[in-house]
């Protein structure tokens, strides 16, 4: 128990440091130092030294918004099992608990960007809603594949203890495509290239950046903090799948888990130097490449099964 | 338990996926020809027959179908310079959900044939009867001649891995009979692609039907 949380407020600490891992690999593409590594812990401290401007037509909804979407990704942290060990919460049928955890997130981050009345931020707003539509899509495509090969609904049972090694006994080939497909929604689901450009600042073609346009200081620090424990929420789940090794040595099953993380979040480094952001109408073909790869793998691993 | 010739059959089940999802002429090449050597090497990891002349033989059809065909074609699409890009008559969601339920139904059909010489390699049925059907699949979703060429290669590559599976000893006169007739189909339709061409400028076959007596 005392580990799990040591766990969970290590995965939220460290989350900001792995963030700018991607910003050192696309910096390492361009030929340039780029910043070090602790850059989005300055960012934060200097957010949260400042003060909020708030709108005088918005209401407490527009307050609400960071703190719940922070509130829900920490929350979701709490039933990932980091490198293995079981996590704080767990109980049958979680896996969906989470998924809509992070869908409450969401909603009030649209929300509060529609309460600015700001027909642009409305714009960002629509097209967050659209494309994690599809995400789901893929998110349950995958969890019946789990749900057939181990008969939990529990993340902790998929990931924790011998799950993932099952799972590539059972699987096997199938379950690369479903890394592929998960490594997909990840990439939308956090806004990276190919799907959405964080580091654009052109206003047309941005989603999730045009949503938090309006928060400012503390508000925007949350915000900045639930993404990083967001992207580290799947980052985590796709190097478990990766990698499922439990060598027994907290330490080594430490430096491993470690290992896969960063080489996931230079895998995304990697997309997004080498790849160019999608054109709006190509981004749900895009993802729903990412649910037919996940239907595949199902299909294919019933086949197996039978 | 998963061979290896499951993980090379997955490979060439999305081969059909990315064949249905590409909308240029040199990337469908490319991928008919991934699948042409895919399908090809399936007998050499299959054990079947693996004497020198059965692996010298796998090789050859591997070289003429994953290498001289797809390069034959690229080069003529580059020679008579036509437009690279493909409009298929169906969307590209369309042809997503199309491609799940093909997967969906060779699944189910081939559950029906229980097999007994292939039952210890689940996917080969199914792969085989997907390229068949994938191919009728770009056969009729495009009016670009070429594309359509390639569909036929691809029902041809679904022939051959029905061949391999139901005939392990007379494989060799399957393999003979089917690579006459791609060599021979690619040729034909070389040299009425280049009558399409010169005719008309361009590959949509639907243009043929202003063809009067």
């Amino acid at each position: 128990m005392i580990v799990s949380v040591i766990l969970w407020f290590l995965a939220i600490l460290l989350a900001p440091f792995f963030a700018a891992v991607i910003l050192k690999v696309k910096a390492f593409f361009g030929g340039k130092k780029g910043p070090p590594l602790l850059i989005h812990y300055y960012t934060m401290i200097k957010l949260f030294q400042k003060g909020s401007v708030y709108s005088t037509s918005s209401t407490f909804i527009f307050k609400l918004g960071p703190v719940v979407s922070l509130c829900t990704a920490a929350m979701a942290l709490m039933f990932l099992p980091v490198a293995g060990y079981r996590p704080l919460l767990s109980f049958h049928g979680d896996v969906i608990f989470i998924l809509y955890l992070l869908g409450l997130g969401r909603f009030f981050t649209i929300a509060a960007a529609m309460d600015t009345a700001s027909p642009f931020e409305g714009m960002g707003a629509a097209r967050e809603a659209y494309f994690s539509i599809i995400c789901e899509a893929t998110f349950f495509m995958i969890l019946i594949l789990f749900f057939k090969l181990t008969g939990s609904l529990s993340l902790a049972d998929y990931l924790s203890g011998s799950g993932p090694l099952g799972l590539w006994q059972t699987a096997g080939s199938p379950l690369l495509f479903v890394i592929i497909a998960f490594f997909i929604v990840l990439l939308s689901e956090n806004s990276r290239v190919p799907v959405d450009d964080p580091a654009t600042h052109l206003e047309l073609t941005m989603i999730h950046e045009v949503m938090v346009l309006d928060h400012s200081g503390p508000d925007f620090g949350f915000i900045e903090l639930g993404a990083y424990c967001k992207l580290f929420f799947y980052s985590a789940i796709v190097s478990r799948l990766l990698a499922p090794l439990n060598p027994g040595n907290p330490v080594l099953t430490g430096c491993l888990f470690i290992a896969a993380l960063l080489v996931v979040y230079a895998a995304v480094g990697v997309t997004e130097s080498v790849m160019a952001r999608y054109k709006m109408d190509k981004v749900p073909k895009f993802i729903l490449t990412s649910f037919v790869l996940a239907f595949f793998a199902t299909v294919i691993t019933l086949e197996f099964l039978k | 338990m998963i061979h290896l010739v499951d993980i090379v059959l997955s490979l060439v089940l999305l081969s059909i996926l990315l064949s249905f999802g590409s909308s240029r002429l040199p990337v469908l090449i490319r991928v008919i020809g991934f699948q042409g050597v895919v399908v090809s090497s399936v007998p050499l990891f299959m054990g079947h027959d693996l004497s020198a002349f059965g692996i010298a033989f796998s090789l050859a059809t591997l070289s003429i179908r994953g290498i001289i065909i797809p390069l034959s074609i690229y080069l003529a699409i580059k020679k008579v310079a036509i437009r690279q890009e493909v409009e298929p008559i169906y969307g590209h969601h369309a042809s997503m959900l199309a491609w799940l339920g093909l997967i969906v139904a060779a699944a189910f059909i081939s559950g029906k044939f229980n097999l007994p010489a292939i039952n210890n390699h689940p996917l080969l049925m199914p792969t085989a009867i997907a390229l068949l059907a994938g191919g009728m699949f770009l056969l009729m979703g495009h009016r670009n001649a070429i594309a359509m060429v390639l569909g036929y290669i691809m029902m041809e590559n679904g022939i051959y891995l029905v061949g391999t599976t139901f005939s392990t000893s007379t494989r060799h006169i399957v393999e003979f009979g089917i690579l006459l007739d791609v060599l021979a189909g690619v040729m034909i339709m070389a040299v009425i692609l280049q009558n399409i061409k010169q005719q008309f400028d361009d590959v949509d076959t639907s243009l043929l039907r202003t063809l009067k007596e």
